[in-house]
């Protein structure tokens, strides 16, 4: 209890930080030792509720995980015809344990896809590209293992774009076949 | 609405914060004496020992022992090398003291011998009279720099200890330090500040070890080179050529003058003069077709004319110094610049 509470006391950040990467798929290969070396890395950033993380069509260099809250994804309604009816829909709301920007520690020159909003108090830790290539320029086995894992990530979200998309062309050829008839 | 005021309180406050830091810093490091130059060196050593500290890192040794290794590694090799140099070196200097008055004297005879030939030529149109001049001066000069020298050696020391102080440190904990200024940094510019942090390191750090590179090749080239044609004052003289090479284009040229100035007041024949001009000339070539298309692209060229503004401005700043490190701070300057207006196009700021 004593010794828990001690540990508290001097090492909260860093033990939750710890914890809640060994939770997230990219950095769950890492050893103990790996862990603790990139946590040092990583950037805990703290948001007050309704302030925007980033905005649509901002340069983007990394991710961030949800320690605490919740963010608000949205994008820009491009069908509304004046300023007046500016309008953003809803793409998804995250929680605890989730990630998103993840585009942005691979793509050169990227741009967000869409806005981030925290919908209460949140904290985030911040993953980026000058971390991804501090971690490979120093512990290469690491960063590969952290790499491979995203490259899933990656990969997982071209599949389910991909039957989307082939899902959406089947439904639009089916309502062209109906208007035909 | 207070919640929005209030975070564009903490913004700036957060902004202001990070900004005094960074020029409290900047203060210390411009007005406290010799901590410009330690500063500097430091920046310079630990961007040089960087990729060997990685490297150790890469081997899976804490980095304080890498970092601590290193040093001490260096300081054993700094160490038998003053031991095996250092009797050559005062030897060369002293011999220098001796033989200084003679080369001045010599070398005004030359500035004269060239007066009274560009004389007979424009003397109709103007008078050059520059020997008296530069006689003068380059007495008063020689008195000065040796008069001088416990000055110069003690203020040397304070920058010889200070900054290997500083680069143990910057190499150690430079990352931390700079990551807890980005902690401070608000959220709506942190990603920039972090790219360009990192952008800048990255420009710059391959900017100093290219540089240093070049001064080290073109330094030993010249002293083989001087060795082999036994010429006098080889390392001194290679030490010269090594650090006027910092200075893009008139620093190689300048760097031969005090080489060819003593092989004239000597009396040397056309070939060991030939010899001469061949290991300067070597020294460049190998610098030119190996190491600068190796590193070029890491390297900022400057204009010609920028170059000559700001050795001029770095020369009334802090004299011989200022003009060594006139062209790298200039550069870093015009590095940090571009990065910056790229970085607030980038994030539509």
């Amino acid at each position: 209890m004593i010794n828990s509470l001690w540990e508290n006391i001097l090492k909260p950040r860093e033990k939750d930080t710890s914890s809640i990467l060994k939770e997230n798929i990219l950095f769950q290969d890492l050893s103990s030792k790996e862990l603790k070396f990139v946590t040092n890395i990583v950037h805990l950033r703290k948001y007050r509720e309704s302030e925007v993380i980033f905005h649509h069509g901002e340069a983007g260099v990394g991710m961030y995980i949800i320690a605490e809250g919740s963010v608000n994804i949205t994008i820009e309604d491009s069908h509304a015809e004046s300023d007046a009816d500016h309008n953003e829909i809803i793409i998804t709301k995250l929680g605890e344990g989730d990630f998103f920007g993840e585009i942005s520690l691979i793509e050169e020159d990227g741009r967000r896809s869409a806005t981030a909003t925290a919908l209460e108090k949140t904290t985030l830790i911040g993953f980026f590209k000058p971390d991804l290539f501090e971690i490979l320029e120093r512990n290469p086995r690491a960063g590969i293992k952290i790499s491979l894992r995203l490259c899933e990530v990656l990969s997982r979200r071209l599949k389910e774009t991909t039957e989307k998309a082939s899902l959406l062309e089947k439904q639009i050829k089916q309502l062209q076949k109906e208007t035909d008839k | 609405m207070s919640n929005v005021v209030s975070l564009k309180k903490e913004r700036f406050i957060r902004g202001a914060a990070v900004t005094g830091i960074i020029l409290i810093c900047a203060l210390i490091i411009l007005k406290i004496e010799n901590m410009l130059v330690s500063f500097v060196l430091a920046f310079a050593i630990s961007n040089l020992l960087s990729p060997f500290a990685n490297y150790l890192e890469r081997a899976g040794l804490p980095r304080s022992l890498c970092v601590s290794s290193m040093f001490f590694f260096i300081a054993v090799l700094l160490g038998a090398g003053t031991f095996i140099m250092l009797p050559g070196i005062a030897g060369q200097l002293a011999s220098l003291k001796h033989e200084l008055p003679r080369y001045i004297e010599g070398t005004t005879k030359i500035l004269a011998m060239l007066e009274n030939n560009l004389n007979s030529f424009v003397g109709s149109f103007y008078q050059v009279d520059i020997s008296k001049t530069v006689e003068q001066a380059l007495f008063s000069f020689s008195k000065q720099i040796f008069s001088n020298l416990p000055r110069i050696f003690s203020s040397s020391l304070t920058v010889m200890i200070l900054a290997p102080f500083f680069a143990f440190f910057l190499l150690l904990n430079g990352r931390h330090i700079v990551k807890q200024l980005l902690e401070m940094v608000p959220n709506n510019l942190f990603e920039l500040a972090l790219n360009l942090q990192h952008q800048i390191s990255v420009q710059i750090g391959g900017f100093i070890r290219a540089r240093l590179l070049e001064a080290g090749i073109v330094g030993l080239v010249v002293w083989i080179g001087l060795i082999i044609i036994s010429f006098p004052y080889a390392l001194l003289l290679a030490v010269f050529a090594a650090l006027t090479n910092l200075l893009p284009y008139l620093g190689p040229v300048i760097g031969a003058v005090p080489a060819v100035l003593i092989a004239l007041v000597n009396g040397m024949g056309v070939f060991e003069i030939a010899c001469l001009v061949s290991v300067y000339a070597a020294a460049q070539l190998v610098d030119n077709i190996f190491v600068i298309p190796l590193v070029v692209a890491r390297i900022v060229n400057l204009h010609a004319v920028t170059a000559l503004i700001v050795i001029i401005i770095g020369a009334q700043a802090g004299g011989i110094l200022g003009m060594i490190i006139s062209i790298p701070v200039a550069s870093i300057i015009k590095l940090t610049s571009i990065a910056v207006y790229q970085q607030f196009i980038d994030f539509r700021i």
